[in-house]
């Protein structure tokens, strides 16, 4: 970003639409509202839109082909160019960078950019913020260099960084296999790739990835870069902890039964200065609770994700939300999502039809998603590796035992527990260890946890923000 | 070991400071990134226990890789570098 944006930057944006991510869902909403005319205001958290599934490098770098990419990424760089074909000077989609959203109301979106506080005026609300990694805590798990999955990806794919001389990825789900690839792709030994499923609850997820041309082929892909590689998945293995003086130095791995609880007697220790850890993901809701949308938990999809209707929209009329948020489905799901909310806006903005085309096809990639997924539901047992001297809220080095007898004292509910121990109190507002506090503090099954509790600032932003915030 | 993958193209360098050690980074890298390829993957003390603590999601949400810039606590990772700038370690010191 320029220093020239920053000061061309209004303190009061308006726009017909406001888009919340520049990620697929976000960036095929936007562009299908811009080659109609309508004005676009995309508030986004990166620097460069692709949101980060499809992470572009900063300004002046290229990948070439250094880093292989999967099939998909041709969709997601037609998706970008469109993007930034109208958002450049003079298009109908702005967008802005660096932009952390901290409140919102229907018609109104706050945000903090470059230390200034500022506020987005719109018609309708297009949320597509995505999702974050689902971190489960284990011993060890706070030292630096064990960092997420999408940690990963980000410092290869999105700013071309070496991430270590031996990596170790664990977790479940199918963002293993980009891991892998990327940091095969950044030259890194891959020493173990963990995936807690077992063989057999992964085989669920074929024929959903085998009737399905563009996952099949995603599929074939990966299978052939690990080949190629010599690098095996290990189903039904995780990591039981993390070791290291001041940094990870090497990991203690081993098996998991079926519903992903240790087996003692398995542990081998394996040697290595970074490790990715991806449990799946978990839908940002945070803007659409805020909002006033509807939540519905389904294990599925990740967890609480906002509830739409057959268009995209949520309980409030003029908000719309596509993809992650409304459950964990991938950038297919998310731009025909996108496609979807951008055509029922239209049709008010427009008076055009919703055709019926577009509709199906967001049907049919979430049903198929939806389908794949269920073969990695998150795995109960796995809240068994956090030890009670584990820490498991970092922000506030809360340990498993301090949110167990917090619980005892004051009540099973997630709110008891935060007052109790200040466990998610921090900064990052329980969005790390949230969607596994509950159920590590109280056993209660994950599926029965409680509604996130939404509290304003969205995200951690300074007072003066908050004090000279437009209205 | 960390450092950067070649052939993607070089950028302006940026040179600031980390706890008064000097660190090149490239123009368009967040200061975690800078820092991860420089080879400091340890950016805060925890708040309560004071223990090393670095970059855990890269993508704004921890909160766990906060630095000290002028003065006012940021995310490492969603805080672009700029020449000359002073950065100190996140949390209790």
């Amino acid at each position: 970003m320029s220093g020239a944006d920053l000061t061309q930057l209004d303190t009061v944006l308006e726009a017909d639409v406001g888009i919340v991510g520049a990620g697929p869902g976000g960036m095929a909403a936007a562009a299908r509202l811009a080659a109609a005319g309508v004005r676009v205001v995309v508030l986004d958290e990166g620097q460069r839109a692709g949101g980060q599934i499809y992470r572009q490098l900063p300004v002046g770098m290229h990948n070439h082909g250094v880093v292989q990419e999967p099939p998909s990424h041709d969709d997601g760089h037609n998706l970008i160019q469109s993007f930034e074909g109208h958002a450049k000077d003079g298009g109908e989609i702005e967008l802005v960078r660096g932009a952390t959203v901290w409140d919102a109301q229907p018609g109104r979106l706050w945000f903090e950019h470059d230390g200034v506080s500022r506020l987005l005026r719109c018609g309708h609300i297009v949320l597509a913020p995505g999702a974050y990694d689902r971190c489960i805590p284990f011993p060890g798990w706070t030292l630096p260099g064990v960092v997420t999955a999408g940690a990963l990806q980000v410092m290869v794919r999105g700013f071309g960084v070496v991430p270590g001389k031996r990596a170790l990825v664990v977790g479940s789900g199918p963002l293993l296999l980009p891991t892998v690839t990327s940091l095969l792709g950044a030259g890194v030994e891959v020493v173990a790739a963990l995936e807690a499923s077992s063989r057999m609850r992964a085989l669920r997820a074929v024929p959903a990835v085998a009737f399905h041309a563009a996952r099949r082929r995603e599929a074939m892909w990966y299978m052939k870069q690990l080949w190629r590689n010599s690098v095996k998945l290990q189903w039904g293995w995780t990591v039981f902890a993390c070791e290291g003086d001041g940094r990870v130095e090497r990991a203690i791995i081993g098996k998991v039964d079926a519903h992903g609880r240790p087996r003692k007697g398995t542990e081998r220790t394996i040697e290595c200065d970074v490790v990715g850890a991806g449990f799946g993901l978990v839908p940002s809701i945070e803007v659409g609770m805020r909002l006033g949308a509807d939540t519905h938990m389904l294990p599925v999809r990740g967890g609480h994700c906002l509830v739409v209707d057959g268009e995209q929209r949520t309980a409030v009329a003029t908000v719309f939300a596509v993809g992650e948020t409304c459950g964990i489905g991938g950038a297919e799901v998310a731009s025909a999502e996108g496609e979807l909310a951008a055509a029922a806006i239209l049709r008010e903005l427009r008076g055009t039809t919703v055709a019926s085309a577009v509709v199906s096809r967001a049907r049919a990639e979430r049903r198929a998603a939806d389908s794949m997924l269920g073969a990695f539901a998150p795995l109960p047992g796995l809240h068994d590796l956090a030890r009670p001297d584990t820490i498991v809220c970092r922000c506030e080095d809360i340990t498993r035992l301090r949110a167990q007898e917090a619980a005892a004292m004051h009540g099973d509910s997630m709110r008891a527990i935060k007052i109790g121990c200040r466990a998610g109190m921090g900064p990052c507002q329980a969005r790390i260890c949230g969607p596994s506090l509950q159920a590590m503090a109280t056993g209660v099954n994950a599926c029965a946890m409680d509604v996130p509790v939404v509290q304003v600032p969205l995200k951690p932003v300074s007072s003066e923000t908050i004090l000279t915030a437009p209205q | 070991m960390s450092g950067r993958i070649a052939g993607l193209g070089d950028r302006e360098l940026v040179v600031f400071t980390f706890d008064d050690q000097e660190v090149n980074a490239r123009q368009g890298d967040t200061i975690a990134m800078a820092l991860w390829a420089h080879g400091q993957v340890t950016v805060r003390n925890s708040s309560s226990e004071g223990q090393p603590r670095g970059v855990l999601c890269n993508m704004g949400i921890c909160y766990d890789c906060l630095v000290v810039v002028d003065g006012v606590t940021v995310r490492s990772c969603t805080t672009l570098v700029k020449p000359g700038m002073t950065v100190g370690r996140g949390g209790k010191s």
